[in-house]
């Protein structure tokens, strides 16, 4: 067994029974929380392992990669990507302001293609690096549990090896699922569409979650034809209903054609594309069909079961406050334990475990009031409740503080499609219980409202603090005209 | 009303609010209007569904506060100047209080003088609106050398039509002055045509007719001041760069402030050339000493040239009709214009204010007390005209609050700690709090938290733009001091960061919050380790380097 010694601070620790480990943490999966984890609990001086399957953009049960879905399957391909396809947007802008292009503008996704894979093979060699600077010894290949105290690495040629640790740290995250109709194998998931040979000229998208939403703006900026289906009313299952709305209205004044409260019963393949069928019986024929149909914790192959790890019934690790499992010693973060499958949601998990086994410091991570994004284009971002959350679950009256503007850019480029931005206060306390918006730059305006909203400011805070003209975010500080007051468990009163 | 039907666009503090006042919700804060009238026991009624701004209150107002008695004045508020400061005063007096007032403007010009001005005032028409316009015109040329990395060419490069973009612009213009036009009468104020001047202390003259007021507030702004060098005759300042009726092939901007770094933004975008001289040797003094050292280096990146340490000493015209530069070190010649933005200085001359006892500093601003209020009694004001912190939202702010102190029956100061502000060069900065080196003489132990990384999208375009961020906190309270960003964003960014800094909140607030990734601002968040504790104790001082993870 191949062991780097020059990262032992001070040797293996005895255990209280004389019976020694490998390591004091073996974490399985090198992703944001699993880098994470490792990194902060050598910090602590712990002697720590980690086992990551080789680089693939696309992952399989033998490809995966060190940085994880975040670097290499998720956020980062993603917002490249989303950057990409935004430029259309900004050219149709840019006539009313003056600027002139004659003759074609080309976009070739190839390059684009290649860039983002150097960008992610960069990323890849930095976590690497983090990783081996912190001392940490990495080991290539499949971890599962042997006991509580042992993970077997198994090697895609099928040579085995086994580590044993005091601790064990489960952070394999998760992975894109596919719906089961005839002919599901024609279709792709997000991993393969963020590595397309060829850009698609029709793209059919099934799914009204954001991946799905993010994958209509980045293929309709491209320049194909894009159809989105989705089983409700409006995208965005979760997210405050007025935003969907006009999430839904933006999506479709960009050209992208909405089949709400419509699936997909049948694939198969023709001479022209895929043919697909819908549940009301259409037809139409697409390059690339897209099962953005939600994702499953990657915990199949993990031997969970005979160890004793409780999953629940999607297969998500059940884990109590601190990230421990059903086994004491085993703990879990990140998306394999389907708490918010967000990157920086992972790496709070992360942190808060390595503080609490290796820091001295028993920290529960605080899922209160964690903002995030959709990066449609234009995107959205939103922290704390939406209003019907407030609503179900205010003693009060919740205050609604809506604005819907015309950005000032818009006033020139005559583009049609307004920003929104919504407040929704405690009319007890007058606390902000949540903010959202959609417009452009909403991720990077939501950011610091988030640090107000995370500290329990008030309404008088936001409107105490002086504007930053001209902005879009000012408008979040200026909102002093109430729109509506709901009453709990009532309807709203004008 | 067409306010209400086509909001305009996001500089809402302004339009936004004043739509909303008017529509038929109305204002919360009308409970305070009701809390004088006779019958008190309405107030749950109006307070659950409040009605429109009815001008009848007035009738109500009593004469303890700012309104009068009918037939004493013609007015209870005069207001001379219908820019951000005027406007919002003017509005807000008229609707939540029931004061009969009036305001006076001159005729709409671009171009501001003695006799021009327009409703909107600076910020709308030579000032905010038009500048950040043009900067959005002038953004899209390091968008399309962007777009390259991403995959995106031309088959011939992008032309930029210079009279296409100030068209569009002063169409525009003309819209908002519309708009405010409407704001204002629907606020049930009466609006005046002409140059104010005040004859006494409850006398205004406009163009000759006399208007009496119990209260005059002055709100008549700054305006571009130019020193006395040779040939300043040939140069231009901000309001005529913000219109001209064509591109400068070649550009001198004489002056190191925002406007000046603006404007080189906004021609170097348009591809112009473009050279900026300064006095200092650094840009934008009073700024965080490593904001300015980092966005001079990102501007000139860009390709702006910067000519330091240069007193300018006179401008010639030469027979082909181009213009020289001669500073203290050196004559540059070529230049199709040469622009100055050395500063502005408030409109008081001509304003009666000597006679009418209104005292005014060496500058000229109008000295005021905490409550705005000038040396004579009945008179207040706001906005830049007092050179307090000339912004937009801070003239608003002054406005809310002489209301609220004058009609309001509430005595009320304008809050001047943590105005967040920013510059829209390209990149533009954001900023919040106090500086390092305000930080270190306010509070000698400091920790400061900087990043400094090259931004996902730059990895992609290949170009060399940079971030930095940087959060100032004192050591002993962990309160969060001072936020500085410079880069894409920075102002939209910061403005959520001022609420945070506003409300005092500590480092371990920013900390315990949760990052949206990927973005630039999750870095406000996640920055762990302090890259400097400076100590009065020199020993104690600790310099150490956060990790940058996908942010290299």
């Amino acid at each position: 067994m191949s062991m780097a010694r020059k990262m032992l601070k001070d040797g293996d620790v005895p255990m209280a029974d004389g019976e020694q480990y490998d390591y004091d943490l073996f974490v399985i999966g090198a992703g944001s929380g699993g880098v994470r984890g490792s990194r902060t609990a050598a910090s602590f001086g712990a002697k720590v392992a980690i086992c990551e399957l080789p680089f693939h953009p696309i992952s399989s049960e033998w490809l995966g990669g060190h940085g994880g879905t975040c670097v290499i399957r998720g956020c980062v391909p993603k917002k490249i990507l989303v950057y990409g396809a935004s430029f259309r947007g900004e050219f149709d802008d840019s006539k009313n302001f003056g600027w002139e292009i004659n003759g074609d503008i080309n976009f070739n996704w190839k390059t684009l293609l290649e860039n983002k894979t150097n960008e992610i093979v960069r990323l890849n060699g930095v976590y690497k690096r983090i990783l081996s600077n912190a001392g940490v010894t990495m080991i290539e290949g499949a971890g599962s549990l042997i006991d509580a105290h042992t993970v077997e690495v198994t090697q895609e040629n099928g040579s085995r090896q086994r580590y044993t640790a005091k601790h064990i740290l489960i952070a394999t995250g998760s992975r894109a699922k596919r719906i089961n109709i005839p002919g599901k194998e024609l279709a792709i998931t997000s991993d393969e569409a963020l590595s397309l040979e060829e850009l698609p000229k029709r793209a059919v998208i099934l799914g009204g979650g954001y991946i799905a939403v993010e994958f209509a703006s980045i293929w309709r900026g491209m320049g194909a034809e894009v159809d989105l289906f989705y089983r409700k009313d409006l995208p965005l299952r979760g997210f405050d209903d007025e935003m969907r709305t006009v999430v839904a209205s933006n999506l479709e004044g960009r050209g992208i054609r909405l089949h709400p409260a419509t699936s997909l019963s049948e694939l198969s393949k023709t001479a022209d594309g895929i043919k697909v069928v819908t549940d009301k019986g259409e037809e139409l024929i697409a390059d690339v069909v897209l099962f953005a149909t939600g994702r499953t914790p990657n915990s199949q192959k993990l031997n969970l079961e005979s160890v004793g790890v409780d999953v629940d019934e999607i297969g998500a690790i059940k884990v109590d406050d601190y990230s421990c499992t059903s086994v004491p010693n085993i703990w879990a973060v990140g998306d394999v334990t389907n708490r918010i499958n967000l990157t920086p949601v992972a790496l709070m998990e992360a942190t808060c475990f390595a503080k609490s086994v290796f820091g001295g410091q028993p920290t529960k991570p605080d899922h209160r009031d964690v903002p995030c994004a959709v990066f449609s284009i234009p995107p959205l971002s939103v922290v704390g409740l939406s209003e019907q959350e407030a609503v179900a679950e205010a003693k009060s009256d919740v205050l609604v503080f809506t604005s819907s503007f015309n950005p000032m850019k818009n006033s020139i480029s005559k583009r049609q499609e307004k920003t929104i931005m919504k407040l929704i206060v405690d009319s007890e306390t007058d606390k902000v219980l949540g903010a959202s918006m959609c417009g452009p730059d909403a991720p990077e305006i939501i950011q610091g409202i988030a640090i107000a909203l995370k500290c329990g400011a008030t309404k008088a805070t936001f409107d105490s603090t002086v504007g930053i003209h001209p902005s879009a975010a000012e408008e979040f500080v200026t909102m002093r005209t109430l729109t509506r007051r709901v009453s709990p468990a009532s309807k709203p009163k004008m | 009303m067409a306010a209400q039907a086509t909001l305009p666009f996001s500089c809402s503090s302004t339009f936004q609010t004043l739509s909303r006042t008017l529509s038929r919700r109305g204002p919360l804060r009308l409970r305070r209007g009701f809390l004088r009238l006779p019958s008190p026991a309405a107030l749950p009624r109006f307070s659950r569904a409040p009605r429109p701004c009815c001008r009848h209150i007035s009738a109500s107002a009593d004469a303890s506060n700012g309104a009068s008695a009918e037939g004493e004045y013609d007015f209870d508020l005069f207001t001379i100047g219908a820019g951000s400061g005027g406007v919002r005063a003017s509005r807000f007096a008229s609707t939540l209080h029931g004061a009969r007032v009036a305001i006076c403007e001159m005729p709409f010009a671009t171009v501001a003088s003695d006799e021009l001005g327009g409703l909107g005032g600076t910020c709308v028409l030579r000032g905010c609106v038009p500048k950040k316009l043009l900067v959005y015109g002038s953004k899209y040329s390091h968008e399309f050398e962007e777009s390259h990395g991403f995959g995106w060419t031309y088959e011939t490069d992008p032309k930029h039509d210079w009279s296409t973009l100030i068209a569009n612009k002063n169409t525009e213009l003309q819209r908002l002055v519309g708009i405010y036009k409407n704001i204002i009468n629907n606020a049930g104020v009466t609006l005046i045509e002409g140059r104010g001047k005040i004859v006494d202390p409850h006398t205004v003259s406009v163009d000759g007719k006399l208007y009496t007021a119990k209260n005059i507030l002055i709100a008549v702004g700054g305006r571009p001041s130019m020193p006395n060098v040779a040939g300043i005759e040939h140069a231009i300042d901000s309001d005529a760069a913000l219109d001209l009726p064509s591109k400068p092939e070649k550009i001198a901007i004489v002056g190191g402030g925002y406007i000046a770094l603006e404007f080189a933004g906004i021609f170097n975008g348009l591809k112009s050339e473009v050279h900026v001289f300064i006095r200092q040797k650094k840009v934008l003094r009073g700024f965080d000493e490593e904001v300015r050292d980092f966005l001079a280096e990102q501007m000139s990146l860009r390709g702006i040239t910067f000519h330091t340490e240069q007193t300018p000493q006179a401008i010639t015209k030469s027979n082909d009709g181009l213009l020289s530069l001669k500073t203290s070190k050196e004559t540059i010649g070529g230049f199709s214009h040469v622009m100055f933005a050395t500063g502005r200085k408030p409109n008081t001359k001509n304003l009666g204010l000597e006679e009418v006892g209104v005292k005014m500093d060496k500058n000229g601003a109008i000295v005021v007390d905490e409550y705005s209020r000038t040396s004579v009694d009945s008179i207040w004001a706001v906005g830049d005209v007092t050179n307090r912190i000339n912004l937009t939202p801070v003239a608003l702010m002054e406005g809310g609050a002489f209301v609220k102190t004058v009609f309001g029956n509430e005595p009320t100061k304008p809050d001047y700690r943590a105005v967040p502000s920013a510059v829209f060069s390209q990149p533009p900065t954001g900023q919040v709090g106090l500086t390092e080196e305000q930080a270190i003489e306010e509070y000698g132990d400091v920790d400061v938290f900087v990043a400094n990384f090259r931004p996902l999208k730059a990895t992609l375009s290949g170009l060399p733009d940079r971030v930095l961020m940087k959060i100032i906190v004192c050591a002993t309270t962990d309160k969060v001091l001072g936020v500085h960003m410079c880069g894409d964003d920075a102002p939209e960014i910061i403005q959520g960061i001022a609420i945070a800094v506003k409300a005092g909140l500590r480092k371990q607030d920013f900390d315990a919050t949760i990052g949206i990734h990927p973005t630039s601002a999750e870095e406000f968040v996640t920055m762990r380790n302090a890259t400097r504790k400076i100590r009065k104790n020199a020993a104690a001082q600790v310099e150490s380097k956060d990790e940058a993870v996908t942010k290299q």
